[in-house]
C-alpha cells in the first residue's frame, strides 16, 4: 500500500536525519537526566521531615515529569520550519506522496526520541528507588507517547500555518506554563484552592497525569485510567486532523 | 498541435495580512496554453506573479477562482493525477541538506512509486548525467550553489514527467553554471519532455525558449515565439535620450509624423523609435532634432530584444525594473 511505504520511506528519513545530529539527541537525552538528578534531591529533603518514602515521592512525580517531556514535544516544530523554508516540505507535496504519511512519519520519529527519553528517565528513577508494576509502567508509555503524538503533531500544525520560529516561539511558550500548572505535575492538584482545580479539569493534561499516577499505583481500574487514554486518544485525532489540514494548506 | 497544459483565467489573490488587511491581487486572471515538446517561458520582474502560478498550476497553492488542465487532467478535481505526471522545481529547490544527493534521488523515486531496485538505477544515472558523481555521496549541505542546483534539477525529474516546471533555474548562478543548465533544460525537451520556466532574464527567455509569455502585475500582456515578439516591435530600434522632460516632449512631438518610424515609446528622458533600418535613418533622425533646435545627449541603435517588447507593452524596462 503507497500509504505504507510512503510512511516508512519517509520515516527512515527523519531518523537517518536525527541521527546524523548526535548532538541534539544527547541534548534530548540529557534533559531526563537533569529533571531527575537536580528534582528528586530536592524532593527528598523535602520531604525528609514528613517521612515519605523515596519510592512513593518518585512515584508521585515521575508520571508528570513524563508528560512534561511528552509536552516538550511541542518544540518538534522548529527544524521542520526550516524543512519548510527550503522547500522539502513543497518538494513532497508536488509528488503524489500521500499527505498524511507526511504528516504521519514526522510525528512517529519524534516518538523514537521521546521513547528514549522516557525510558532513560525511568531507569534513573529507579535507582533512586521507584518501584512500579510492568503492565502500568507500560501502558504509562503508551499514554507518554500519545501525548507526544498529539503535541508534535500540534506542532506541526502551527509551524505549518505560521512558517515562523518566532510564531511558534511565542505560541508555545504562551501555552507550555499554565498548562503544565494546571495539569497538577510538578505538584499535585489536590493541595490547590478549589478554583484551580475547577480549571484543571478543563486541561486535557490533568487527566493523563492523573492517569499515568493510577497506573504506577498499580489501580487500573480507576476511572481516571480510562479518562485520561479517552482523552489524549481524543486530543491525538484532533490535533492530526490539524495538522493535516495545515499541510494541505500549505503554500510554498 | 498538442496542448499539455490550459488555463481559463487562472487567478490568485491573497488575503491581506496585518492591519490595513491590503489585498494582493498575484495573478490576474491568466490565460494560457502550452504545447507538448517546447520550451515555454514566463518572463517577468519579481513580483510579477510568475511563482504564484506555478505553485497552482502544481497544486501547492489553490487558485482563488479560473480553472486549469494539466497533463489532460483537472487540476481541481484531479490533482493527484496531476501529480503523477508533472515534475516541478521551485525556486528554494527542495534538495534535502541533511542526507547526500544519492539519498535524496532515492526517496524522491521512491515517494513516486517507483520500486527499490530501479530508485538505485535511476539514482546512479541522475548522478552520471548531471554529473554528480565528484559530490554524490556527500551531504547536500557541503554543495555549492551550482551543485546544489544540479541535484534540484535532478529530482524534478526522477520519474520522467511529461510536463516539468521550473521556477527561476539559473538565479544567482554563475554565467558559466548558467550556460551548463541552459544546456541541460535543452536536453530536457530532447528528451521529449515539456519544459516550463520562468525567467526574469532576457537572454535566458531569448536564447532557451521557444515561446514566452510576459507578465506583468498578475496579467499576461503577450504571448508568441520569441522571433514573433520582436517582429512586432520593428527591425530596429533607435534610442535617443535628452537632459530634460521638455526637450523629450518637444522632440516627441518633430518625430511623431514621420513616416519611416513604425512606433515611437517615450521613457523617462529617452525615445524609442522603432524602424526599419536604423543604420541610415540616425542622421535623419538627428537632421530633424537639429532642425527644431532640440539638444540630443546620446543616441544609440539596436536590434529589439524582448526587453523592447516590455517597454511597449508595459511603459517600462525589465532591465530597469531591477531585481
Ligand atoms: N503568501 C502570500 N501572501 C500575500 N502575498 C503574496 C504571497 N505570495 C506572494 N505574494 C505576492 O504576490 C505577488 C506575486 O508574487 P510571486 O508570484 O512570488 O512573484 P514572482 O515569482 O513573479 O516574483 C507579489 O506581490 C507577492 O508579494
Ligand atoms: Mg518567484
Amino acid at each position: 500500500m503507497k500509504f505504507l511505504k510512503d510512511l516508512w520511506y519517509l520515516f527512515v528519513r527523519h531518523m537517518m536525519k536525527t541521527l546524523r545530529m548526535p548532538l541534539w539527541l544527547f541534548i534530548g537525552l540529557m534533559q531526563p537526566v537533569l529533571y531527575l538528578l537536580l528534582y528528586m534531591p530536592l524532593l527528598k529533603n523535602m520531604s525528609g521531615g514528613a517521612g515519605i518514602p523515596a519510592d512513593e515521592i518518585a512515584k508521585m512525580f515521575v508520571p508528570g515529569m513524563l508528560v512534561v517531556m511528552a509536552m516538550g514535544q511541542l518544540f518538534a516544530g522548529f527544524s521542520f520550519i526550516d524543512e519548510i523554508r527550503v522547500g522539502i516540505i513543497a518538494r513532497w507535496l508536488v509528488s503524489p506522496a500521500s499527505r498524511l504519511s507526511i504528516i504521519l512519519s514526522l510525528v512517529g520519529s519524534q516518538k523514537i526520541t521521546l521513547f528514549l527519553q522516557a525510558s532513560l528517565l525511568v531507569f534513573i528513577a529507579f535507582l533512586f528507588g521507584l518501584h512500579v508494576p510492568v503492565l502500568g509502567l507500560v501502558l504509562t508509555m503508551v499514554m507518554v507517547l500519545l501525548v507526544g503524538v498529539a503535541m508534535a503533531s500540534l506542532s506541526y500544525a502551527i509551524s505549518l500555518a505560521t512558517k515562523d520560529e518566532s510564531a511558534l516561539a511565542s505560541i508555545t511558550n504562551t501555552f507550555y506554563l499554565p498548562i503544565m500548572l494546571l495539569s497538577g505535575i510538578m505538584l499535585p492538584i489536590s493541595v490547590a484552592p478549589q478554583w484551580i482545580k475547577t480549571a484543571a479539569l478543563f486541561n486535557p493534561f490533568y487527566y493523563a497525569v492523573e492517569g499515568a499516577r493510577c497506573l504506577f499505583d498499580g489501580d487500573y481500574g480507576n476511572t481516571m485510567v480510562l479518562k485520561g487514554f479517552g482523552v489524549v486518544i481524543a486530543l491525538c485525532v484532533l490535533m492530526i486532523w490539524l495538522a493535516l489540514r495545515a499541510l494541505k494548506k500549505m503554500a510554498a | 498541435m498538442d496542448i499539455i497544459l490550459q488555463t481559463n483565467k487562472l487567478t490568485k489573490t491573497f488575503a491581506g495580512k496585518g492591519r490595513q488587511k491590503k489585498k494582493v491581487e498575484a495573478v490576474k486572471g491568466v490565460d494560457l496554453q502550452v504545447h507538448k515538446g517546447e520550451i515555454f517561458g514566463f518572463l517577468g520582474p519579481n513580483g510579477a506573479g510568475k511563482t504564484t502560478t506555478l505553485n497552482m498550476l502544481t497544486t501547492l497553492l489553490a487558485p482563488t477562482s479560473g480553472e486549469a488542465t494539466v497533463v489532460g487532467h483537472d487540476l481541481l478535481k484531479n490533482p493527484q493525477k496531476v501529480r503523477e505526471h508533472i515534475g516541478y522545481v521551485s525556486q528554494a529547490g527542495g534538495a534535502d541538506t541533511s542526507a547526500t544527493a544519492k539519498e535524496n534521488l532515492v526517496l524522491q523515486s521512491r515517494l513516486y512509486g517507483i520500486p527499490s531496485a530501479e530508485a538505485f538505477k535511476k539514482a546512479e544515472m541522475l548522478i552520471d548525467r548531471f554529473q554528480m558523481k565528484e559530490f554524490g555521496d556527500r551531504k547536500a549541505r557541503t554543495y555549492s550553489g551550482g551543485q546544489r542546483r544540479r541535484l534540484d534539477l535532478a529530482l524534478g525529474i526522477v520519474h520522467k514527467p511529461v510536463l516539468v516546471f521550473l521556477d527561476e533555474p539559473t538565479t544567482g548562478l554563475d554565467p558559466q553554471s548558467r550556460a551548463y543548465f541552459w544546456e541541460e533544460i535543452k536536453r530536457l525537451k530532447n528528451d521529449g519532455m515539456t519544459v516550463f520556466l520562468t525567467t526574469h532574464y532576457l537572454e535566458e527567455a531569448d536564447n532557451l525558449c521557444d515561446r514566452v509569455a510576459i507578465i506583468d502585475h498578475g496579467e499576461i500582456v503577450a504571448v508568441d515565439t520569441t522571433q514573433q515578439l520582436k517582429k512586432q516591435i520593428g527591425a530596429e530600434s533607435i534610442t535617443v535620450g535628452f537632459s530634460n522632460d521638455a526637450a523629450t516632449e518637444k522632440a516627441k512631438a518633430a518625430l511623431s509624423g514621420q513616416k519611416f518610424i513604425e512606433k515611437l515609446f517615450p521613457q523617462e528622458n529617452k525615445l524609442h523609435l522603432y524602424v526599419q533600418d536604423g543604420g541610415s535613418l540616425m542622421p535623419e533622425v538627428l537632421r530633424i532634432l537639429d532642425k527644431e533646435n532640440i539638444q540630443v545627449q546620446t543616441i544609440g541603435l539596436s536590434k529589439p530584444s524582448l526587453d523592447d517588447v516590455f517597454l511597449q507593452k508595459t511603459g517600462r524596462s525589465l532591465r530597469e525594473a531591477g531585481v
